[in-house]
């Protein structure tokens, strides 16, 4: 698949301090690519780079196979950017935003693709409303709005869901999942599951410096420590000591209604199932659940950022 | 593009009460500058015997006053226009869409300039009044007034350069106000300096780099090729360094 984005050992110092250091990774045509870092990683320091915003200490980034440099005026069209803090003019209207944004990226028929972007993120009704009187979630719209209005064939967005109401983030969710029908997206976010849920890509920062980066399963399988086993056993029972089959931890213990439900992952990724149902019903303890758990982003990315730093 | 952002600029600036409030304040100051110069020119007239009222000008003892006075207004009513213009927008993050877009620092520098001096031009329109009340109580004397008018737009045009270098500096429009008045009081102290200093080399350097003695010039209608020169080489000068302030984020 065709490379959009390649970053190649891309460094940025500031003075007494290197922000991200030697970072590599590419994001292919057609995708949504998680950024995922704890704060203070590089995302953001990463993104500007990309965007052009922020030169490279050292390094390479090339964006549609032209190298990225902040005074390259023939890649500015080429790009859209959602930054953590949208950038909006609180004393403009909606449209009037839109059009002033058109028009410094000088596209054609400014006025119809005010209205289709309008259209597309429901913000019609909203239309002539100064930025500032709009509520968080509208805004957070009209600054993708911003990002798209020239037809940018790449995006960045940096978390673009955080601080909106559950409803919002489902809708923007779904919005930027259609965008990537016709765009390449890389996509920062704090929220793991959202990760999963979009992206298909994903690359992992932390210190400044690249912990992981390929697809989603391809981190699964590579970062998977040991084998994780959801048991369910009967109300008010406890889990045994599993330690004939191996090496165990139990990571996580819940109660249901009629069903003890743990999660036990063991070290060997040998599958033993069939050992551990025989073992528990020897011990006479009601097996309700035996399922093995796919290993989640969430343990991935905690393993990554603490016990790496 | 240098027409889209300064379209945004003006609107920017009256879609706000700021245009509005230094506009209003400018004429209301003015105005009364201009009805106390009046009253003193007309007691000092009346005070005079017959014979001697022909040695007073009406042009220098109320024209030249007023727009010197207009001058020292610009003091304070440029660096408030000018204060917001680039460091609000490094402060919100906005200017970030004009290096997304094909826009250059030069495009933003004029765009920006260009839409305060809109504002002071609009404040100077206010003062057209002031002529058509001379006029109609029969004073004729219109010599300097051409020159006068282009003296404080000079002025005005050299106080936003080095006010929007100011504001390119900080991201705290506060800040970026008090150094461009200090700006501009350090350009006329200059001019001070060098007609105290009694080393004739140092008075005469002294005094061509204050923006005072050619304020004065070009006022009383002796504009010379040197304050043109002047003024050009100053707005330049600030208006290149904005540039190359706004270049710092490629450093």
């Amino acid at each position: 698949m065709e490379k959009i984005l390649v970053v190649d050992g891309v460094t940025r110092e500031f003075p007494g301090r290197i922000a991200v250091s030697d970072v590599s990774f590419e994001v292919l045509k057609g995708s949504i690519h998680g950024f995922l870092g704890p704060n203070g990683a590089g995302k953001s320091t990463t993104m500007r780079m990309i965007a052009g915003l922020m030169p490279v200490s050292s390094g390479k980034i090339t964006l549609f196979g032209e190298e990225i440099k902040p005074e390259n005026l023939s890649q500015k069209n080429k790009l859209g950017l959602l930054p953590e803090n949208a950038p909006l003019y609180p004393d403009m209207k909606v449209d009037e935003y839109l059009e002033f944004v058109a028009k410094l990226h000088q596209i054609k028929d400014v006025k119809s693709k005010v209205n289709d972007v309008l259209e597309q993120l429901s913000l019609t009704e909203v239309r002539g409303r100064l930025i500032g009187n709009l509520s968080k979630g509208f805004k957070q719209r009209v600054g993708l709005a911003q990002a798209i209005v020239y037809d940018a064939p790449f995006l960045i967005l940096d978390e673009p869901t955080n601080g909106l109401d559950p409803q919002s983030v489902v809708e923007l969710r779904d919005f930027i999942k259609k965008l990537s029908a016709t765009k390449t997206i890389l996509f920062s976010s704090h929220v793991l599951s959202e990760v999963e849920q979009l992206c298909d890509h994903l690359t992992i920062i932390h210190h400044g410096k690249i912990r992981a980066s390929g697809t989603i399963a391809e981190i699964h399988r590579k970062f998977r420590q040991g084998l994780v086993i959801k048991v369910g056993l009967g109300a008010g029972e406890t889990l045994p000591d599993l330690s004939p089959l191996g090496r165990y931890e139990m990571t996580k213990h819940h109660a249901l209604a009629q069903e003890e439900v743990f999660h036990i992952v063991f070290e060997s990724e040998k599958d033993c199932r069939s050992d551990l149902s025989k073992f528990l019903i020897e011990k006479n303890l009601k097996l309700l659940t035996l399922q093995v758990e796919p290993p989640e982003l969430e343990d991935i990315f905690l393993q990554m950022t603490e016990t790496r730093k | 593009m240098i027409w889209t952002l300064f379209k945004k600029e003006v609107n920017s600036y009256f879609s706000s009460p700021l245009a509005y409030v230094l506009i209003g304040l400018f004429s209301l100051i003015s105005g009364v500058m201009f009805f106390n110069l009046l009253v003193s020119y007309t007691d000092g007239i009346q005070a005079l015997p017959q014979d001697y009222t022909q040695t007073v000008s009406f042009v220098e003892e109320v024209v030249l006053r007023l727009f010197a006075n207009i001058n020292f207004l610009f003091l304070v009513f440029i660096p408030l226009m000018t204060m917001k213009l680039l460091s609000e927008e490094r402060r919100q993050e906005t200017i970030d869409l004009y290096w997304m877009a094909p826009v250059k620092e030069w495009h933003v520098v004029v765009a920006k300039a260009a839409s305060a001096l809109m504002i002071v031009l609009a404040m100077l329109l206010m003062t057209g009044i002031f002529p058509l009340i001379i006029y109609g109580v029969g004073v004729r004397d219109f010599s300097l007034l051409g020159t006068a008018y282009l003296s404080v737009i000079l002025n005005a045009c050299a106080y936003i350069s080095l006010g929007l270098f100011c504001s390119s500096l900080s991201n705290n429009q506060i800040i970026s106000g008090l150094l461009s008045i200090l700006g501009i009081m350090f350009l006329w102290m200059i001019t001070w300096g060098g007609t105290l200093n009694s080393n004739y080399l140092v008075s005469e350097v002294f005094t061509y780099i204050g923006i005072t003695s050619h304020f004065e010039r070009v006022l009383k209608g002796l504009v010379g090729t040197q304050d043109m020169i002047y003024y050009a080489t100053f707005i330049l000068t600030f208006g290149f360094l904005s540039v190359k302030s706004l270049g710092r984020r490629n450093w």
